[in-house]
C-alpha cells in the first residue's frame, strides 16, 4: 500500500480525499486551458447517448 | 472501488493533487475536471505530472515509478469524489496518445466489472460513442455515474 503523508493542516474526507487549503488552483495553467480547449472541439461532434434516436 | 489508491489534497472538489511514490522518487499529479458545456452538462477530465520548480502541468513526460495501477486508480476514485460534489454528469476523458489512451483502457478493463456497476461507460470512436467493451480500442471515453 502507498504511504501517504497527512498534513497537520488537512482535513481527512474519507475515501482518499483530504481537504486542504494549501494547494494551488491550476485553472489557468496552459495544459489545462489546452486540454479544454481540445476536449470542447471533441465534444461538439459527439452524438451523446442520451441524444441518440431510437 | 476497493483498490489500492493515494489519498488525495484538494480544496474545491473540482481539482486534485496527489504524490506518485515509487523508483523516481515522488512525483506531484494533479487531477482536474473542467466544465466544457451546458445541456447536457459534459466535464473534461485532465490530468498530468507538476513540474516541481514551474509548477506547471504536463502529460508529455512518461514516469516510469511502477505504480500506474495505483495512479489510475486513484483518478477513478477522483471521479467518484467529484461526481459526490458537482453530480453525476458526462466526464469526457482521452489520452495525451493513442498509446496512453489505450494504457488508460487497460486499467479501465482490470476494473471493469466494479466500474460498470457504478457508472455508464462509452467508448469513443470518430463522432459515436458505444456502450465499452472489453477488447474493442477507443479513441476517447465518456463516463457517467449512475
Amino acid at each position: 500500500m502507498p504511504v501517504v503523508k497527512k498534513a497537520d493542516n488537512n482535513i481527512s474526507y474519507g475515501g482518499g480525499a483530504i481537504v486542504s487549503s494549501d494547494i494551488k488552483s491550476h485553472a489557468n495553467d496552459p495544459f489545462f486551458v489546452k486540454k479544454a480547449e481540445e476536449a470542447k472541439i471533441a465534444v461538439s461532434k459527439l452524438v451523446l447517448p442520451e441524444t441518440k434516436k431510437k | 472501488m476497493n483498490l489500492p489508491h493515494y489519498d488525495y489534497l484538494t480544496s474545491d472538489f473540482q481539482e486534485y493533487a496527489f504524490d506518485s511514490i515509487g523508483p523516481n522518487g515522488k512525483i506531484r499529479k494533479v487531477v482536474r475536471f473542467q466544465k466544457l458545456q451546458d445541456n447536457p452538462v459534459i466535464y473534461n477530465l485532465a490530468f498530468g505530472d507538476q513540474d516541481p520548480n514551474s509548477g506547471e502541468v504536463d502529460d508529455s513526460t512518461t514516469s516510469n515509478n511502477a505504480d500506474r495501477d495505483i495512479v489510475l486508480a486513484t483518478v477513478a476514485h477522483t471521479v467518484n469524489d467529484f461526481c459526490d460534489h458537482y453530480g453525476n454528469h458526462f466526464i469526457y476523458a482521452t489520452g495525451s496518445t493513442p498509446a496512453r489512451t489505450r494504457l488508460y483502457q487497460m486499467g479501465i478493463n482490470k476494473i471493469f466489472d466494479e466500474i460498470c456497476t457504478k457508472f455508464d461507460v462509452y467508448g469513443i470512436s470518430g463522432d459515436r460513442t458505444y456502450p465499452i467493451e472489453k477488447n474493442v480500442n477507443y479513441e476517447a471515453f465518456l463516463i457517467k455515474r449512475k
